[in-house]
């Protein structure tokens, strides 16, 4: 049993990252039987928002953003959950030998079907890029054969073209029956989202605002070789 | 965090002239510096809210800081300054403690 058991491993920037671009398809995942792990390789504690009204400040941010995400873990089926400790707005200054080593090694250890990351270009904040390439070196140095998937913002990648690809180049999640998964870890992410007036709307009117989809780049031939519209 | 009183800040900033403090300071957006190590000569608070602060140091040097809302004395008696937005935002943030911040 536990030989079949299908494994997907995350390597993101921040708590919060899994939750808002691709909490559909972890949770998605996760109700299917796929067991997740997680990295945040920062616990967000540079973060702007505080709460609202704030109740947070730079000091007590980091504990505070370690629970919410265990609870958004929860929330989406989330299992197993690594933090790097790298500090918030830093990760693109870590030596890059050795987070490429940390990641490598987590990907033999879990050894998973699939590994989500960043994209190394379009992942909007240096942080996520910069745990992106890392990745990307990581997976290269196993010489292992991983379909890697770079997660990407709404659903900008209907349009694939405008970032250098083709749709055969892109996977289409449809998440609308994890809709309820997805506000739930949104709402576990309250000192960020607390600012957003729409995710504390009545869940149906929440659940209006998410998408249908999720997108993922193929990153690589053995994603590649996959559906489009399933990452194993 | 409280809203900033400023009598009351600037007693409790005056435990710290004379000492070495490590200080964080932030404008959110833009930079932060964490854990530098400075002997306090002098501190300022000026204002009517939201709030200037300033410090002198001992052998040279000025940090100032504008937009401060909110002051508190967490459970390590350090002294965090901060300012937010009318939506919990931060902007700026100015903490100083006798022990290094958690890197």
């Amino acid at each position: 049993m536990s030989s079949e058991t299908r494994k997907l491993l995350a390597v993101f920037a921040h708590p919060d990252d899994e939750s808002f671009i691709c909490g559909g398809t972890l949770a998605k995942y996760a109700s299917a039987g796929v067991e997740i792990t997680l990295v945040s390789a920062t616990r967000g504690e540079m973060g702007r928002r505080m709460g609202n009204p704030p109740y947070l400040n730079r000091e007590t941010m980091a504990a505070a953003r370690e629970l919410e995400l265990r609870e958004a873990c929860e929330r989406l089926g989330i299992q197993h959950l690594h933090f790097f400790n790298i500090r918030d707005k830093t990760v693109e200054f870590a030596d890059p030998d050795q987070l490429a080593d940390r990641i490598a090694g987590l990907i033999r250890e879990v050894d998973p079907d699939v590994i989500l990351t960043f994209h190394e270009q379009w992942g909007g904040h240096p942080d996520h890029c910069a745990i992106g390439k890392a990745t990307i070196e990581a997976l290269d140095r196993t010489e292992l054969e991983k379909a890697l998937y770079f997660i990407s913002f709404g659903d900008a990648m209907e349009y694939p073209e405008v970032y250098g690809y083709f749709k055969k180049d892109i996977a289409k999640i449809n998440v609308s029956g994890q809709k309820k998964a997805k506000l739930a870890a949104f709402r576990a992410h309250r000192c960020q989202t607390e600012i957003d007036e729409w995710v504390w709307l009545s869940d149906q009117q929440a659940m209006r605002r998410l998408g249908n989809y999720e997108y993922f780049i193929k990153g690589n031939e053995e994603a590649l070789k996959r559906d489009h519209d399933d990452l194993f | 965090m409280r809203p900033i009183i400023q009598s009351e800040v600037e007693e409790l900033l005056r435990v710290f002239i004379g000492e070495d403090i490590y200080v964080h300071s932030e404008a959110t957006s833009y930079v932060f510096v964490r854990n530098f190590k400075v002997k306090l000569s002098q501190a300022f608070v000026a204002g009517d809210g939201p709030y200037r602060v300033a410090f002198r140091f001992d052998q040279i040097g000025w940090l100032r800081m504008e937009a401060l809302t909110h002051y508190e004395l967490d459970e390590e008696s350090r002294l965090l300054l901060a300012g937010y937005d009318d939506r919990g935002r931060m902007n700026v943030a100015l903490h100083i403690g006798k022990e290094p911040f958690a890197e």
